[in-house]
């Protein structure tokens, strides 16, 4: 998950820990972050899912997506926008990078619950469904 | 803002006066030229009056001089007859007679005017009658026996031509002196007017290039104005779009720390549930309403923020799919509260859709929300069209256009007149929060709405009996 807001990536971690779910959930505070882990070497394990802020510094969502959906690494993961903007622009030009999906941040935390039980359940449970 | 009005009031001002006084040396001008060439006019009627009358004069002296011509050949010509006894003469002294009185007759219709001319004239023609007697009375075969009346007669008749040639030196002498006066004075009067013209010619001239030199720093002024106002536009409408952004950017930002208290009290409940005590539980409550109220105020002021003249191209809409599109958005609460909904024909205008469907759709809202709790909620649209004049506040460039009235008529619970102002006010409320939800941003959407379409809107209500909301969009395009 890349976020540049502590705050988000605390409850996200939260969400998953009050599910009772064990995900390994690795964090970066910007793009530029994801985009070091992505190209090093020794990370050549996928991952099953990224959560992605739109708005972040050095470099941000948009620039990541477009990265990772120009290369053929990592190309069959699903990527989750996660983002305060609700702006059509915003969800129209991520969907056209090749975002899976597009969620605005919920304002609540039980809201947040439930929404990370359901991207689990979607995205995440092994055998549930194959990319 | 004080100080530039002020500026812009004497400006006005003192351009006032400019102008007033340009025109009247444009006009003093106008004048002058007009009585410089009406003097040039008078000054060469003069020149021809007097050139006739010196020529009148010149005919005069010319025609004294034939008579004294005419009489000395009768003289002559007499005498001869006298002396000589040659009958030839008798024909030539009464030719010579005849000639006489033509001439006094000429001389007659020339000094038709002058008294005194006349008078010897007069005179003169006695004598030169009488003149013409003798000679004739001379000329006879018959006189001639008798050399006692041939004495008698010849003397007389030198009488007669020694007045006569008396009166003929007074009438030239005074004609000449006649002449004389009548140079004099139009000399004068040539260099009299001659004067005032070269003064009136140079006021003019005066008066013409000062106007010359104020137009021209009026126009210099004017050109330095519209840039000025030009750069005024552009910086307000680089204010306005930034105002705009702001009023996004603030308001989005705003949200995040809100969703933040939000997240954490909701997620201190869940964790807590079981450690907290109903106090804390309620002021946690408390919390997250307050947060969540100003979730929904700041939202709606972005949606405020959201509707504004830019963006997409005003087009002819139909009124009657905008409202029901704006029907079909409300049909869960419209069937909730078995609102019912009844509609004239609408026109078509140009407009931007999407806001005109917020428009009618708050309105309609407006209406079911605030009904009577046991009666069914009606509203009637109705359509007519009406001058711009009947419109209270309206532009003086908005008079003589048409405008749609379209009147919202709902059997609500209405409000008190003294609100029909304020409850267009972003936020204004007329009820507690406990009675009616919502933030207050209905109807001030609706006038900005009908604002960006250069139109006006109004409500009119008796308290309990329902209210009538009036909307005027102008017939003609506006917007570019």
């Amino acid at each position: 998950m890349a976020d540049d807001d502590a705050d988000d990536r605390f409850l996200v971690q939260a969400a998953f820990e009050d599910n009772d779910l064990i995900n390994r959930i690795v964090f970066f505070e910007d793009g530029e972050q994801l985009l070091e882990y992505y190209i090093a070497e020794e990370n050549q394990d996928a991952p099953n899912l990224i959560f992605l802020d739109l708005n972040m510094p050095k470099r941000d969502g948009r620039e990541v997506l477009r990265v990772i959906r120009k290369n053929t690494k990592w190309d069959d993961v699903p990527i989750i926008i996660f983002s305060t903007s609700n702006a059509p622009d915003d969800v129209v030009a991520s969907y056209q990078l090749g975002a899976n999906c597009y969620i605005v941040k919920p304002s609540s935390y039980e809201e947040l619950k439930d929404l990370v039980l359901n991207v689990h359940k979607f995205w995440l449970q092994p055998k549930a469904i194959s990319c | 803002m004080k100080l530039s009005t002020y500026t812009l009031l004497r400006r006005s001002l003192s351009e006032q006066q400019l102008s007033l006084i340009t025109r009247f040396l444009f006009g003093t001008s106008l004048v002058l030229i007009i009585a410089l060439s009406y003097s040039y006019n008078e000054i060469n009627q003069e020149l021809v009056n007097y050139s006739e009358k010196v020529n009148q004069t010149q005919h005069v002296i010319s025609g004294l001089n034939k008579l004294s011509s005419a009489i000395y050949e009768t003289t002559y010509h007499a005498d001869s007859y006298i002396f000589l006894k040659d009958t030839v003469y008798i024909n030539k002294t009464l030719a010579a007679i005849k000639v006489v009185p033509e001439i006094t007759k000429k001389i007659d219709s020339l000094i038709k005017d002058d008294g005194a001319q006349r008078k010897r004239l007069n005179f003169l023609k006695e004598h030169a009658g009488k003149f013409c007697d003798y000679s004739e009375r001379l000329s006879r075969p018959a006189t001639l026996i008798n050399p006692g009346a041939v004495n008698a007669l010849y003397k007389r008749k030198n009488e007669e031509i020694a007045s006569m040639i008396k009166l003929i030196g007074e009438m030239n002498k005074l004609e000449d002196q006649l002449m004389y006066t009548r140079l004099q004075s139009r000399d004068n009067y040539m260099q009299q007017v001659y004067r005032y013209n070269w003064i009136i010619m140079l006021v003019a001239v005066v008066f013409l290039s000062s106007a010359f030199v104020l137009l021209d720093r009026e126009l210099r002024r004017n050109k330095f104005y519209r840039v000025d106002l030009e750069n005024k536009i552009e910086n307000l409408n680089r204010s306005n779009s930034e105002l705009e952004q702001f009023a996004y950017v603030a308001s989005h930002d705003l949200q995040e720390p809100l969703r933040k208290i939000r997240s954490f009290s909701d997620r201190l409940v869940a964790k807590y549930k079981s450690e907290l005590s109903g106090e804390v539980f309620q002021m946690l409550e408390k919390i997250d309403n307050s947060a969540q109220r100003m979730q929904n105020l700041i939202s709606d002021l972005l949606s405020f923020s959201r509707i504004v003249k830019t963006g997409t191209e005003a087009k002819i809409i139909n009124l009657n799919t905008c409202l029901s599109e704006a029907k079909s958005n409300l049909s869960e609460v419209i069937m909730e509260n078995k609102a019912s909904i009844h509609s004239e024909s609408l026109p078509s205008v140009e407009g931007y859709n999407s806001q005109i469907v917020q428009l009618f759709q708050n309105l309609l809202s407006n209406s079911i929300k605030y009904r009577h709790e046991n009666v069914r909620p009606v509203i009637r649209i109705t359509h007519r069209l009406v001058d711009g004049e009947i419109i209270p506040g309206v532009k003086p460039s908005h008079q003589d256009i048409q405008f749609h009235q379209i009147k919202f008529a709902d059997n609500g619970i209405g409000f008190k007149k003294e609100f029909a102002d304020k409850i267009f006010i972003i936020f204004k409320r007329l009820h507690a929060r406990n009675e009616f939800a919502g933030t207050g941003i209905g109807l001030a959407i609706c006038k900005r709405v009908v604002s960006n379409h250069n139109g006006y809107i109004f409500a009119e209500s008796t308290e309990g009996e329902g209210s009538n909301f009036y909307i005027y969009l102008p017939t003609e395009s506006m917007l570019t």
